[in-house]
């Protein structure tokens, strides 16, 4: 049985649950394999517990929900600093346990000669980090930064996360 | 390899430039555009009547629950309302099925076309731009040299362009050296064959190189090739291609763009399109169906 907290753009297809832009599932389904695409400089964030085999995959956009409450309060998923906190609440909802949750992250890819101006898929990296060095939780794996797309996806059944980039693929967890 | 000309010509599975767009570009450049002539085009298409009857009685404009006539929905709308719809229904066709070249899911294409004219909108009005409708209407028609690619190679595109990928080029610079033209450059060749104005092939041509300096530079080319970069930065229609473009440092002083602006956009942005795709998706069959 698959699980969502408010979702805008969640679809069903072929067997996966597709977690739009700005948005979030959550699952205790074994059966089920979350999926996000196009994370360029958004940020994907997957979350499991083992012993419970339940997991939850955010793709924020930006990092501050601080830029429009209005719109944080409408739709958290969209910031990282609204969006992560709600994902780890909505798997202690179905039974996760903070200490066995196994987090990973890819995204935060950056346009050409940012030169500094906007690095928006900088402050990105910087808000997980910053987010889950303050709760001691430790990233599992990650892959961000650079200039390339990416597809995150988790395997309900274990927790296996991947990240596709380029026709290329590499397992974040297990490692 | 191909050439410009055997890839339009082969474009057999490549739907024209509805008749209905035409009319609305024509009637952009000359000018304002015509309230019969919207309510004309609304008439003859039933998905398009719903989707104007619903955003008429959406909580946007303000009375949920009423129920208004077409005509009345149109006086309601206004007709740069009007416009905007009718061109996002009429160009979902167009760009719904396309994008595997690119590496896109189903839909990701039309999504980029019209968040990126409604980034442009508002990136006009913000710069006090005499054209916000053109503005839409160029940024919603800046990548129809994908769908040319698209429609001509398909997933073997993808084989032919990556080997030019350099982490310091730019994808449309990859894109010339694997095929001598870019998308840019092969969508204002196809918006000419369409007989679209030539501002706005120019347009589609520059947005992602926009001159800097007179007589070239065009301030229309500056926002379109802004509301590009922030739809990169949005999240929309990124594929193979990833963030390998540019921000042109005189549209970023030119348009005053900051990260508090760029990042107020992106969040706006989304707020509109998640509305205009609510609404369609109840009244257009194909986006049903994806």
């Amino acid at each position: 049985m698959a699980s969502s907290a408010p979702s805008y753009s969640k679809t069903e297809v072929e067997g996966k649950l597709v977690v739009g832009v700005g948005d979030l599932v959550v699952s205790r389904d074994p059966e089920a394999l979350l999926v996000t695409y196009a994370l360029g400089s958004c940020i994907g964030v997957t979350v499991y517990d083992p012993i419970a085999k339940v997991g939850g995959l955010l793709h924020f956009m930006l990092p501050s929900a601080d830029l429009n409450k209005e719109k944080a309060a409408a739709n958290p998923a969209m910031f990282g600093d609204s969006g992560i906190p709600l994902l780890f609440k909505s798997c202690y909802d179905l039974g996760a346990v903070k200490g066995r949750l196994i987090v990973c992250a890819a995204g935060g890819a950056e346009v050409l000669a940012d030169d500094g101006h906007f690095k928006i898929g900088s402050r990105n990296r910087t808000l997980i980090r910053k987010i889950f060095w303050k709760n001691n939780i430790l990233i599992a794996g990650d892959e961000t930064g650079g200039t390339n797309s990416r597809t995150l996806s988790m395997r309900m059944a274990d927790g296996t996360s991947i990240v596709r980039t380029q026709g290329s693929e590499r397992v974040l967890w297990p490692t | 390899m191909a050439n410009m000309n055997d890839i339009l010509s082969g474009l057999d599975g490549l739907a024209a430039l509805p008749q209905t767009v035409l009319r609305i570009t024509s009637m952009l450049s000359g000018g304002k555009a015509s309230a019969s002539d919207l309510e004309q085009a609304a008439r003859n298409d039933e998905a398009l009547t719903l989707t104007i009857l619903r955003w008429a009685n959406s909580v946007a404009f303000g009375r949920p629950g009423c129920s208004f006539t077409l005509r009345q929905s149109i006086a309601r709308l206004g007709n740069s309302t009007m416009m905007r719809i009718v061109l996002e229904q009429k160009t979902s066709a167009m760009f719904a099925g396309a994008g595997a070249a690119y590496g896109l899911q189903r839909g990701a294409l039309w999504r980029s076309a019209v968040g990126g004219a409604i980034t442009a909108e508002a990136l006009a009005r913000r710069a006090n731009f005499d054209g916000p409708d053109l503005a839409f209407l160029c940024a919603l028609l800046r990548d129809i040299g994908k769908l040319a690619f698209d429609a001509y190679y398909g997933p073997e595109y993808l084989g032919l362009v990556e080997r030019h990928v350099r982490p310091d080029r730019t994808f449309v610079g990859a894109e010339r050296a694997a095929f001598g033209f870019d998308h840019a450059q092969l969508g204002a060749e196809l918006a000419a064959r369409w007989r679209l104005p030539e501002r706005i092939a120019e347009c589609i041509t520059f947005h992602h190189n926009p001159p800097e300096t007179a007589p070239a530079h065009d301030v229309l080319f500056d926002i379109v090739h802004a509301a590009d970069i922030i739809g990169l930065w949005a999240g929309l229609a990124i594929g193979c291609d990833g963030m390998q473009y540019k921000l042109a440092e005189h549209v970023r002083v030119g348009l005053d763009l900051s990260r508090p602006v760029a990042e107020e956009l992106i969040a706006c942005t989304w707020d509109k399109l998640r509305q205009t795709e609510s609404i369609m998706d109840q009244t257009v069959p194909q986006r049903a169906s994806a």
